[in-house]
């Protein structure tokens, strides 16, 4: 229980990136790949954005002391990041909804086996 | 305007002009994108002359300090690469000048990927670089599906995902080293890390950049994106030939890079010398098993980009140099490989070279360029592949090293020889081949960089990279025997023994690994760098590429 109640963001975060690698590890229906790749993602933008965040930092925004402020490079960078992430699975969907009509199916397996030699 | 802001323009003009001009009618567009192309490449010879001449060049965005703001640099490693990189595309984009295929939308997207890929070379910035990285992730993506025949948006979901993976891995790693050191400038990052006082530390976040990186310069096992991105037979021919050419090379460009920053606590050389031999050997053994021709320099590219990962990490002067060297080279022979492929393929409308036949005599400058590019990939004398791969051997040294070597030219040149049945004999149908001044001008332009590249070896390289080597060796008596012995092998090998094993040949083509299992690889790929990282990686770092890379 003690290492349970230890445990912060980061190590939630990290957890969450390797969740996400076991499913694009382990899953064969292509939707769910594509959904373990964003928690994946996520798990990474999540664990980038708590560095150097002390307790009880407040947000940089404007007003804020600089004494209490949390680091706002991370914040910065991390809404790119975000952007980056949302935009490929986008992308990806949109490719997984023409492969689904053309080829009528969503397992990797099936698929690879239909693609033209 | 300071003389630094020419890193700026030289990353934004592309792009900026792309998307300013694009109300233009079509034929206008594509001359100011011509034009945008010939100004930009003015000024990364500008750029490079200025890096040799005064040293390194900076620039840190919008005036803050260093360490916070964003920093463009040239230095004796990326100008020769952002030079090659400029030229490159603009002779990419004069070659296909009457090509169908050149609507604004595609020129729109090769100018943004040109930006994208000057960018990489150009930043100093870690996250700029994965911001650039993923860029050009996605336009690639979408040029190899631009034509949407057969099974390019397969190969472009797989290529993309696959990417995204590794890139995901690339953003948990600069997370952890934004934690560790508190900048993800590359210099900063530098000195701080050889301050920390154990390389544990760093091994996490060292493993999990360079598994991307590994991923970008298609490393085995992680290499099978490439040749469905490279030769995927919906992508016009310069979009092949710019893959190929220059995208591929940021990975290595990295590796250079990155492993220089990491180089006080850990040291990956010897993994990754070894990995460059198998990826060598793997590829060419795969390019032999292919009937597709652009596949077949797709498979050689992988090959070729092992020899050049062998060449840097040897550990000797010479062999680091011929490594930069072969990357110049790779470029323009497999550039000048597949945008001629692209066209045999579009006025033969075959793919497979078993039906290709006598493209001397219905194409001769394609064909001129063709021989010029196989020359240089295996090595010929007086071709620019001799002088690099003699310069990568300098490093190896002993049997062993002279056996890996060996094995490797004579995979080359095996499927070389198979590729050459293309050249000769007689066209099985008639064709209205249609007379392109650009393709022919342009083939036979790279043929001759090629050649030149080869008779003035010693000093391009002084010229590019600084040291002066000598290279008279290439062309010793032992070598030419050595490369007459190779090329007889091939051909025995090749009548005897390719020809006959057509069904195990096919097996091999026809297997195909699904995203899980290329997965499956990654995370394997990225376990054994961190459990040698673990057991050898904390040595010494090798000195000589300080020589290139100055420590700050």
């Amino acid at each position: 229980m003690a290492f349970i109640t230890s445990l912060g963001i980061s190590d939630l975060a990290i957890a969450l990136f390797f969740i996400g690698l076991f499913g694009a590890m382990t899953q064969r229906n292509i939707m769910k790949t594509i959904m373990s790749v964003g928690i994946m993602d996520m798990g990474a933008i999540l664990y980038f954005a708590m560095s150097n965040l002390p307790k009880n930092a407040r947000p940089p925004i404007k007003g804020t002391p600089v004494e209490v402020m949390a680091d706002p490079v991370p914040q910065a960078l991390m809404i790119t990041a975000i952007v980056i992430g949302v935009s490929v699975i986008a992308m990806c969907l949109a490719m997984y909804m023409r492969v689904a009509y053309r080829y009528r199916t969503a397992e990797w397996s099936i698929l690879t086996s239909r693609v033209e030699k | 305007m300071p003389l630094s802001s020419i890193l700026y323009l030289i990353v934004l003009l592309p792009v900026t002009l792309a998307a300013a001009g694009y109300f233009l009618p079509q034929k206008r567009y594509h001359v100011l994108m011509g034009l945008t192309n010939l100004t930009v490449s003015m000024l990364a010879i500008m750029l490079f002359y200025v890096v040799r001449g005064a040293g390194p060049l900076e620039h840190l965005m919008a005036g803050w300090p260093e360490g916070i703001a964003i920093r463009l640099v040239a230095d004796s490693l990326s100008a020769p690469l952002v030079m090659l990189g400029a030229l490159f595309c603009t002779g990419t984009l004069l070659f296909s000048t009457r090509a169908d295929y050149l609507d604004k939308t595609f020129i729109f997207l090769f100018m943004s990927l040109e930006s994208a890929l000057l960018g990489i070379f150009l930043s100093a910035d870690l996250f700029n670089i994965y911001v650039l990285i993923e860029l050009s992730m996605l336009i690639i993506a979408i040029l190899i599906m631009y034509k949407q025949d057969k099974q390019s948006v397969y190969d472009a979901m797989l290529y993309l995902m696959m990417n995204f993976i590794a890139m995901a891995f690339m953003l948990l790693g600069l997370g952890f080293i934004y934690r560790i050191t508190g900048v993800l400038d590359l210099d900063m990052m530098q000195e701080r890390i050889a301050m920390l006082e154990s390389p544990r530390a760093v091994m996490l976040p060292f493993a999990m950049i360079m598994t991307a990186i590994a991923l970008k310069a298609a490393m085995f096992p992680l290499f099978s994106w490439l040749p469905r991105a490279h030769g995927a037979p919906s992508a016009p021919a310069i979009v092949s030939a710019v893959l190929s050419g220059v995208q591929v090379k940021t990975g290595v460009y990295l590796l250079i890079r990155v492993s220089h920053v990491f180089a006080s606590q850990l040291d990956a050389s010897t993994f990754f010398l070894v990995l460059g031999f198998i990826t060598s050997v793997i590829g060419f053994l795969l390019a032999i098993c292919q009937k597709d021709i652009k596949l077949i320099l797709a498979y050689h590219t992988v090959s070729q980009m092992g020899l050049i990962v062998m060449g840097i990490n040897l550990g000797t002067e010479t062999a680091f140099y011929g490594g930069l060297y072969h990357i110049i080279n790779h470029a323009l022979f497999k550039g000048l490989l597949f945008l001629t492929a692209g066209t045999i393929i579009e006025s033969y409308h075959r793919r497979s070279y078993a039906e290709i036949r006598g493209v001397m005599r219905t194409m001769p400058a394609i064909g001129i360029g063709t021989l010029a590019g196989m020359l240089g990939i295996t090595g010929a004398p007086f071709f620019n592949g001799s002088i690099s791969k003699y310069f990568i051997s300098d490093g190896l040294q002993g049997d062993w090293g002279g056996m890996a070597m060996f094995i490797i030219n004579l995979g080359t040149t095996l499927s070389f020889v198979k590729y050459s049945v293309v050249l000769f004999g007689k066209p099985a149908i008639k064709l209205s081949v249609p007379r392109d001044p650009w393709v022919a001008c342009v083939s036979l332009i790279f043929g001759a960089a090629c050649l030149l590249g080869g008779l003035f070896g010693g000093p391009a390289v002084q010229w590019l990279f600084g040291p002066s080597l000598r290279a008279a060796g290439a062309l010793s008596l032992q070598k030419l025997a050595g490369f007459g012995v190779t090329l007889g092998i091939a051909v025995l090998a090749y009548l005897y023994i390719v020809s006959r094993i057509g069904t195990v040949l096919t097996r091999v083509r026809t297997n195909r690994f699904t995203f899980n299992q290329l997965t499956v690889m990654l995370t394997i790929f990225f376990m054994i760098l961190l459990a040698f990282l673990w057991l050898y990686g904390s040595d010494a770092d090798p000195v000589f590429i300080d020589a290139i890379l100055p420590r700050p």
